[in-house]
């Protein structure tokens, strides 16, 4: 400790740490009956900085050409000592991942965190969650098996349903009119340098204003308090870090349980003039969005009808990265039972439509 | 007069030049007027059977080395009037039929001096071959339906044997055989050696068989067609005795361990008893054993028959190294999908595969115990590999058991954690 | 000790074992594996020392064997050991200098063409390199 000390005064007499020091010292963290849900925001970042961590190791043996992409990474998994521990956690991290980011976003929704003045924030974190999307979705096809080649081509092909841009996007995702090694190049492109580039900038921001602005707490909790009384907090170091670290434990501990439970199989190599396997499904996480399309009639009132789900959910999209600014009521401080409603449904849509696509397989 | 001399040096070259080559082009169109004689009255011919050989003349190999009409038929291309150019004092000879087709090709094919000037490693001897063949025989004692030098070749439009054009090409020969020897009409009357009718399924069961899949699917020309077992010029059925000779030229090994079988002094027709002659079929393993499709079974359907007990052992030992090299290659896929290194393994599956292709060839043999011996040794490279699958599974079973232990280790600290989360909120 | 430097010290040597079991991996992840890379398109076949003069030895390519041969001249040749007839695995006989399929008498030469037999193609030849004592063995 005394060591630690040391340096921090070093430090100290050039960079004049005080703000940041007493930052630190004075953060705290609100107590009330939703503060559970603060963790997730930890969790995500969390397993973000294991993605990228073991991204890196991967990043170190694998090969982006479709000659080589599954021999470098059947060469990671058998011959590399531990390579099949750091693929088998790049593996489900990323799915958990996933899963953290869309719990954060609805327990925010829900907790209406997103109102003025954390607007930003909120702005900042669903495309946070779309960049999330995009990773797992371009890293899918990285390891060049059969699902993840077919997958590609059925997920870039929904793509073409979009009016007008939507052949071209998807020539421009391809890298060509077929999913060849240019889009293995493509995808590669994306999730090692586009995607964590503009991840970083955009969860700088976040954790900017997150910090600036400390914790939201929820309306209900703010009407009940007494007029001058203030909630209780915690702080934040080295209390809401332990509970912080705790939880980080905890999903170290579910990724070590789901890689021994479900260790992620290599696969045959993809092969492009393979007949498309039957039942073939994208990763859950798209698969609610995948399963619906599948069910729209081919046309609704004389327009084709992938073109109006896929439009649906741009609509979606968009509507998710302006709540703040819809929820007029939330702004103001008070209870916004409409947009609650609204997110529960979604959220049962969600879940049902996951479960219903899994079991359809 | 430099000037004078300088345009000499110019013009006297060209004049000569010129004439030169006004000399070759007279040449040159004396033998075009030749040749031109015949065809240019023939190509005319409101007759097809007159006009055609001179169009199919296009590509034949003999018009490219210089020959022409007269060079077979005789008589005087220069002429333009039928009496004139169809001259019998001048050669003609008109259409050759039966034995003068063999006598004009031979004039040329059998003369090794004129043919080294033109094909000097071609062979010399197809007359005097053909004259040993059925169809020669035949021939000499009066039969003119018998197949003659133009049957295969043609007439007109001759093109070499490794012209994938000709009708004496790999690939073309069966049909060019079956041309007679498939059509009923022209076989009437002609007589196995026992007295039977000959056949004419021989084309439709070879295009049945492996041998033509080979040649005309894979592009392998090696494959044998009619002339391989058949002979080309000297053209005959093989002989009874010498059939395991004739299908052991490609397939030695079977030939060599069926001589050592007890099949070898009990089978008239050796490799046809089973494979047949011309409707070769893919073997399979199911020709071996001792149900009723079996191949043995048409012999061997007396339990007590030791042909029966050898057949049935022969096919239960095979079954059971297929069976073997199946789960085998199976738990190696399923180490390999897992993620473990199963190069070696793989190695060894092929090994083990070997020993199955050569314990087909050793049941030729037909001894069950030197099937055995062969697929004893498949068996052992099985062993090592279900081993090393083995081992590979363990391996897995092993990092899944330390994952637990890290898992219980990380449970306990959480626990810990708590402890001292409880701790500080209980100071505060 | 009391109880709560107790927790203390279990709490400290968590961390540090949690630290020490994320570094170990990652530390032996780092560190290249003896076989080098993927051996998709290139592999070492062996030492030079270890194939004499009209002598050959099968090593692995990818999940097919191959063959590496030192001619009697001392020159060598790497092929596949894949025989093209019905992929059964080629060895070498020393007295005839030919490299022979024992499933059905096929014989190739030290070129890879066929000289007898039922093999259809000659063998696929790879391209072999020296760097340093190791032959390397790879496909054009």
């Amino acid at each position: 400790m005394a060591l630690t000390s040391r340096i921090v005064e070093w430090l100290d007499e050039r960079l004049n740490l005080s703000d940041v020091r007493h930052f630190i010292q004075e953060k705290g963290v609100p107590i009330h009956a939703q503060k559970l849900w603060y963790y997730l925001g930890g969790v995500t970042l969390f397993l973000f900085m294991v993605q990228v961590a073991s991204g890196i190791l991967l990043l170190l043996y694998y090969r982006p050409s479709s000659a080589e992409a599954y021999e470098s990474v059947q060469f990671i998994v058998t011959q590399v000592e531990f390579g099949w521990l750091i693929r088998n956690i790049h593996s489900w991290s990323a799915n958990l991942l996933i899963l953290a980011a869309f719990a954060h976003m609805f327990s925010v929704f829900f907790l209406k965190a997103y109102r003025k003045p954390r607007e930003l924030t909120w702005v900042s974190g669903v495309f946070l969650l779309f960049l999330m999307l995009g990773f797992g979705f371009s890293g899918y096809l990285l390891p060049w098996n059969e699902l993840s080649f077919f997958a590609t081509k059925v997920g870039t092909s929904i793509t073409g349903a979009v009016p007008v841009i939507g052949p071209p996007l998807v020539r421009f995702l391809r890298g060509g009119d077929d999913v060849t090694g240019a889009t293995l190049s493509r995808f590669y492109a994306l999730h090692v340098a586009i995607l964590p580039a503009t991840a970083t900038i955009l969860l700088g921001l976040h954790l900017l204003f997150v910090q600036r602005q400390g914790m939201s707490v929820p309306i209900k909790t703010l009407r009940a308090l007494k007029p001058g009384e203030r909630l209780k907090e915690m702080p934040f170091f080295p209390d809401y870090i332990l509970r912080d670290v705790l939880v980080w434990y905890i999903a170290i501990a579910t990724l070590a349980a789901l890689a021994a439970f479900y260790p992620w199989e290599l696969g045959r190599k993809a092969d492009a003039f393979a007949a498309v396997p039957a039942g073939i499904r994208p990763e859950w996480y798209f698969l609610a969005m995948f399963h619906t399309l599948k069910l729209l009639p081919s046309h609704i009132m004389g327009l084709e009808g992938e073109m109006l789900g896929v439009l649906a959910f741009g609509l979606a999209a968009a509507v998710l990265v302006i709540v703040p600014f819809l929820d007029r009521r939330a702004s103001r401080g008070e209870p916004s039972p409409a947009l609650t409603v609204l997110g529960v449904l979604a959220l049962i849509y969600m879940i049902a439509f996951t479960i219903i696509g899994y079991m359809a397989a | 007069m430099t000037w004078f001399r300088g345009l000499a040096c110019v013009v006297f070259p060209a004049v000569v030049m010129l004439a030169c080559t006004g000399v070759g082009t007279a040449s040159a169109q004396t033998a075009q007027t030749a040749a031109n004689g015949c065809v240019a009255c023939h190509a005319s011919l409101p007759d097809a059977r007159l006009s055609a050989p001179p169009a199919a003349l296009q590509g034949d190999v003999h018009q490219t080395h210089g020959f022409s009409c007269v060079d077979c038929h005789g008589g005087d291309a220069s002429a333009a009037e039928k009496p004139a150019a169809h001259n019998a004092a001048k050669g003609y000879r008109g259409k050759p039929s039966g034995k003068d087709v063999i006598t004009v090709c031979a004039r040329c094919h059998s003369d090794a001096e004129l043919m080294h000037k033109f094909a000097p490693r071609q062979r010399v001897d197809q007359a005097a071959e053909y004259a040993t063949s059925v169809h020669g025989k035949r021939l000499a004692s009066g039969d003119t339906q018998v197949a003659t030098c133009i049957s295969c070749h043609g007439a007109h439009g001759v093109r070499l044997v490794n012209d994938a054009k000709s009708p004496a090409f790999p690939t073309n020969v069966a049909a060019t055989c079956g041309g007679c020897h498939a059509s009923a009409e022209h076989m009437k009357g002609y007589t196995l050696p026992d007295g039977k009718p000959l056949p004419t399924s021989q084309l439709a069961d070879y295009q049945r068989s492996v041998h033509h899949a080979a040649l005309t699917k894979n592009n392998d020309l090696s494959a044998p067609t009619c002339n391989d077992c058949h002979g080309n010029h000297g053209a005959a059925p093989p002989g009874v005795s010498s059939l395991t000779t004739v299908c052991g030229t490609c397939h030695t090994v079977f030939a060599t361990k069926f001589a050592t079988s007890v099949h070898a002094q009990i089978f008239e027709r050796a490799c046809i008893e089973c494979h047949s002659n011309h409707a070769v079929l893919q073997p399979s393993d199911e020709m071996l054993g001792t149900s009723s499709q079996t191949v043995c079974a048409s012999c061997h359907s007396d339990k007590d028959d030791p042909g029966y007990v050898a057949s049935a052992k022969m096919r239960a030992s095979i079954d059971r190294f297929k069976h073997g090299i199946d789960s085998s290659a199976n738990l190696i896929g399923r180490v390999k999908n897992a993620g473990m290194e199963v190069g070696d393994d793989e190695l060894a599956l092929n090994e083990a595969r070997t020993r199955l292709v050569l314990a087909r060839t050793e049941m030729h043999a037909f001894d069950p115990g030197s099937l055995d011996g062969v697929v004893g040794e498949g068996m052992k490279i099985l062993a090592g590999v279900d081993q090393a699958g083995n081992r590979s599974l363990a391996e897995l079973a092993y990092r899944r058991r330390g994952l637990f232990v890290s898992l219980a280790a990380i449970l306990l600290l959480v626990i810990a954690l708590v402890f001292k989360i409880k701790g500080l909120e209980a100071k505060s | 000790m009391n109880r709560r430097r107790f927790l203390d010290g279990i709490l400290g040597a968590g961390f540090t074992s949690t630290l020490a079991a994320i570094v170990y991996p990652v530390w032996r992840y780092l560190i290249p594996p003896v076989s080098g890379e993927p051996a998709t398109q290139s592999v070492v076949a062996a030492r030079t020392a270890e194939v004499k003069a009209n002598s050959a030895l099968l090593f692995k390519f990818g999940s097919k064997p191959g063959l590496l041969v030192r001619t009697p001249e001392g020159e060598l040749q790497a092929f596949s050991a894949v025989c093209t007839h019905l992929q059964c695995t080629v060895q070498y006989k020393a007295d005839t200098s030919q490299i022979w399929c024992a499933c059905h008498n096929g014989l190739y030469d030290l070129a890879g063409n066929v000289v007898s037999g039922p093999p259809p193609r000659p063998l696929e030849r790879l391209t072999v390199n020296q760097r340093g004592d190791d032959i390397v063995v790879s496909r054009t």
